[in-house]
């Protein structure tokens, strides 16, 4: 009984890090980027969230917002700062030389937006773990034996249900044509008259409100944030993602979810001290056996952009 | 006949179940100049890339100067005597111009002691020396410390032959050396290529500009659709009734001399 | 001298080393994310032979360059056939995976650490950078460098030129891991005592930005992005609070100016970053501008180019 929870808490957990995830493999299956700015984005979608909830707007505009609101504030903050992030990474990028580093130069920066979102929100905010004002996380649900947070169920439900559209708006609308296009050949796409400028910032968007609305959900479920927060959740969705397989939306979900339990599982075996090993290792094995991992495309991630 | 230094026997390639080159069988007599030509898509470059080892061909073998080389690595087939040029310019673009040149004598360096021996501008070492006296004595018109990405593309398209000369090949493979320079720099070419034969180099050109075909080679391999169509003196190459079908389409064929072939 | 300056040429040669193994494999095009495990190594293998064995310096130093070097160079196998953006993210899984195992281990210490009884003065590292630069900036103009050089440039060609391009990015990867691990041997020993929190994910990527902010075509960019980036919190320390004060008065805002903490450090370094990436992606200092400072270059060039870098 005791194993059926921790597999139910697993897949709690993997839920968050299904959402981070799929940003992650968004970005590289359309734009071959890994950005690292998607755990910032989540940690500044709750510390914002928090501030909001907590002082209220700046500059005295108004006292402590209700907590759905101030969550609906870090995720529009998120969105903003993924924006910026495509602004200043994305659109300068040129091919040059077409040397082995060249198509890294994204990846930098992103790294440098990392430090800049992170260390920006320590020196307004400390670097200390701050309790979330959210409702109350005792509430549960009791199925078979087996406890349930009622705000867990909420969030693998919105989860579930983020996936499902996100899926259903790459297969099938106009938009999601046009990024695959962009995924397969940006020049060709370029020339079937996709505006690629037009488009990429649409990939930025959606990292922002999957890694925000993955910030709002963490908040609600742990009832804490701190300025490290997406520094566990962003380790947990890469691992997850490249178990998975970069570059499939499903292969984030299996990735997310199998990380989660994994995660349980080392716990329940082994403690907390060796979820570090035992989750990278998954990751490690995972590149050096098979690097498109359970259902990724080999040629993602590989060559030259 | 003497034996010829380049052999290809009945070479086949195919990507994916598409037939890159088929069946393709011809020789390059030592010393010759050799244009292997055709339209766009026949697989010239191909046929380059299986003879430097890029690619490994299906069926068929490679003899150079006697030996059967489709057992060796890419990376040793400079070492016997077969070194090549690219179709877009590819000098290292951070490397100086000597660098570059000294990138060339790769194959010849053998052990550890080659590979700790300085070649930079200061200790004007052995490689150094010999690769500024090859820029030299090839006339290259540039300092050789200058790095390549702020050179002109004549220079470079030059740089490049000069660094395959390097490796003291006795084939020099040319995949379109004229393309993107002007009439001036086209015959400044020639002269290059023509120098470089006469000390005793073997040329193989795929090459679209036919003046330069004419001018440079003496024989002429035509391509069209991996298959070989034409082998023979360049100057009866526009009279043939295939090579004319494969540049001008069936219709035009035998109507007249295609001018721009 | 003053406890002041010894701290400080401490860690400029720490990091200056640091910077130099992983300049190594990013020379050679490939980027190596996981520099903070290769530090640890040789930390903890100095830490463990001089506590536990009461080995001398000169072999516990050796040894953290050895174990990180062969570690690197086993793992070098598997890992460099990984391309592009699996192997920015293999070799930061490696780091984590080190920092996980050692963060388990009993005899290492786990979590608490471990403290290295033999200490060294500023001295030691210092001694060891001069000689690990120099060491570079001759490894890079051998034949050895030049085809470091040409495989990161293009490894098509290069292959084609007789370059052994894997054995040339093997070789220059776990040396580089081997000099990841002397810092890490040399951190030991200096600050006495090592604990894994501090071989951390932020490590491995700040060593990198030191070495791409600098830039990676010549031995002269880790040097100059090492010095700069270790320096500078130390420069913005007078600077900042000056700066804060006057943005504060202008604003009119009254407040204590507090001294800068770690986290501006970091700021400016992500800043510089972004503004590196869209202006001079290639690092600070180039092939170009180090020929064109050479006095042998120094001449009117016939055919140059007016084209820029």
């Amino acid at each position: 009984m005791l194993l059926l929870q921790q597999i139910a808490n697993g897949l709690m957990l993997g839920s968050v890090y299904v959402t981070v995830a799929v940003a992650f493999t968004l970005t590289i299956s359309i734009l071959n980027f890994l950005n690292f700015t998607i755990p910032t984005l989540f940690m500044l979608a709750g510390m914002v969230g928090w501030s909001l909830a907590f002082w209220g707007l700046p500059f005295g505009i108004s006292g402590p917002l209700p907590w759905p609101l101030a969550l609906a504030g870090g995720v529009v903050v998120a969105i903003v700062a993924s924006l910026i992030v495509e602004r200043f990474t994305f659109r300068y990028l040129k091919t040059r030389y077409g040397d082995s580093t060249e198509h890294a130069i994204p990846l930098v920066s992103s790294l440098g937006f990392l430090l800049i979102l992170e260390n920006l929100v320590r020196i307004e905010h400390g670097s200390d773990a701050q309790r979330f004002p959210g409702p109350s996380a005792d509430l549960t649900l009791s199925l078979a034996g087996i406890h349930l947070r009622v705000p867990q169920v909420v969030s693998l439900a919105v989860v579930v249900l983020l996936v499902l559209g996100l899926v259903w708006m790459m297969k099938s609308s106009r938009i999601g044509r046009m990024l695959r296009a962009i995924a397969e050949n940006p020049d060709a796409a370029g020339i079937l008259g996709i505006e690629t400028r037009r488009v990429v910032p649409v990939v930025f968007m959606l990292t922002g409100m999957l890694c925000g609305l993955a910030g709002a959900l963490f908040a609600v479920n742990y009832g804490e944030v701190s300025p490290q927060m997406g520094e566990d959740i962003g380790s947990k969705a890469i691992a997850g993602m490249v178990v998975g397989g970069l570059g499939s939306l499903w292969g984030a979900v299996a990735g997310g979810v199998i990380i989660g339990l994994i995660e349980m599982m080392t716990i329940h075996w082994a403690g907390a001290d060796t979820v570090q090993a035992t989750v990278w290792g998954a990751l490690l094995i995972t590149l050096l056996i098979r690097p498109q991992g359970l259902f990724g495309h080999h040629a993602i991630g590989k060559g030259k952009l | 006949m003497t034996q010829p230094l380049l052999k290809v026997d009945d070479l086949s390639k195919s990507f994916g179940g598409l037939a890159v080159i088929s069946e393709v069988s011809f020789e390059v007599p030592a010393g010759g100049r050799l244009a292997l030509i055709g339209p766009n898509g026949a697989g010239k470059t191909t046929m380059f890339n299986l003879l430097t080892g890029v690619y490994r061909q299906d069926v068929g073998t490679v003899t150079l100067d006697g030996e059967v080389i489709d057992a060796y690595p890419s990376r040793a087939r400079i070492g016997l005597g077969m070194a090549r040029s690219f179709q877009n310019i590819r000098l290292m673009p951070h490397l100086s111009v000597v660098e570059n040149v000294m990138l060339g004598q790769q194959s010849r360096a053998r052990g550890w002691r080659d590979f700790v021996a300085p070649v930079s501008a200061f200790g004007r070492s052995a490689a150094y020396r010999e690769a500024e006296d090859l820029l030299a004595s090839m006339n290259i018109e540039t300092r050789p410390g200058d790095v390549v990405a702020t050179l002109p593309y004549g220079i470079r398209k030059k740089i490049e032959v000069v660094r395959a000369l390097a490796a003291k090949p006795k084939l020099l493979l040319l995949d379109e050396p004229a393309a993107g320079l002007n009439a001036v720099e086209t015959a400044s070419l020639r002269d290059f290529l023509l120098q470089i034969s006469e000390t005793g180099v073997t040329l193989l050109v795929v090459e679209h500009d036919m003046s330069l075909v004419r001018s440079l080679c003496t024989s002429t391999v035509v391509l069209n659709f991996g298959r070989k169509i034409y082998d023979g003196p360049v100057s009866k190459v526009h009279e043939d009734p295939q090579v004319l079908e494969a540049y001008l389409g069936p219709r035009h064929a035998g109507e007249k001399e295609a001018a721009h072939v | 001298m003053s406890g002041y300056w010894i701290g400080l040429i401490t860690i400029l040669s720490i990091n200056v080393i640091f910077a130099y193994g992983i300049f190594l494999a990013v020379a050679t095009g490939q980027l190596n994310l996981g520099g903070a495990g290769f530090q640890a190594l040789g930390a903890y293998a100095a830490a463990y032979l001089a506590m536990e064995m009461d080995q001398p310096l000169f072999v516990t130093i050796a040894s953290g360059m050895i174990v990180a070097g062969v570690i690197g160079f086993a793992i070098s196998f598997p890992i460099l056939r990984l391309k592009g953006v699996y192997l920015v993210l293999g070799t930061f899984a490696f780091a984590e995976v080190v920092a996980g195992l050692i963060l388990n281990s009993d005899a290492l210490g786990g979590a608490t650490g471990l403290p290295v009884p033999t200490f060294i003065d500023w001295d030691v590292p210092a001694i060891a950078a001069v000689i690990v630069a120099v060491g570079v900036f001759w490894l890079m103009s051998t034949r050895f460098g030049l085809v470091v050089r040409s495989v990161h440039d293009d490894e098509v060609v290069a292959d084609l030129m007789g370059v052994n391009v894997r054995m040339v990015r093997v070789c220059a990867f776990a040396l580089g891991a081997a000099l990841a691990g002397l810092s890490g041997a040399l951190y030991a020993h200096a600050y006495s005592f090592v604990e894994i929190q501090v071989f951390n994910a932020s490590l491995s990527i700040y060593v990198l930005l030191y070495v791409l902010l600098g830039g990676a075509q010549t031995a002269w960019g880790p040097l100059f992005g090492a010095a700069f980036f270790t320096l500078l919190p130390e420069a913005l320390r007078d600077t900042l609070p000056a700066l804060k004060e006057a943005v504060f008065g202008a604003l009119g805002i009254e407040g204590a100016a507090t001294p800068p903490d770690e986290s501006w450090r970091f700021v400016i370094l992500g800043v510089a970053t972004v503004l590196m990436m869209i202006f001079r992606p290639e690092g600070l200092i180039t092939r170009t501008m180090v020929e064109r400072l050479r006095p042998l270059n120094r001449a009117p060039r016939a055919a140059r180019a007016e084209a820029a870098e």
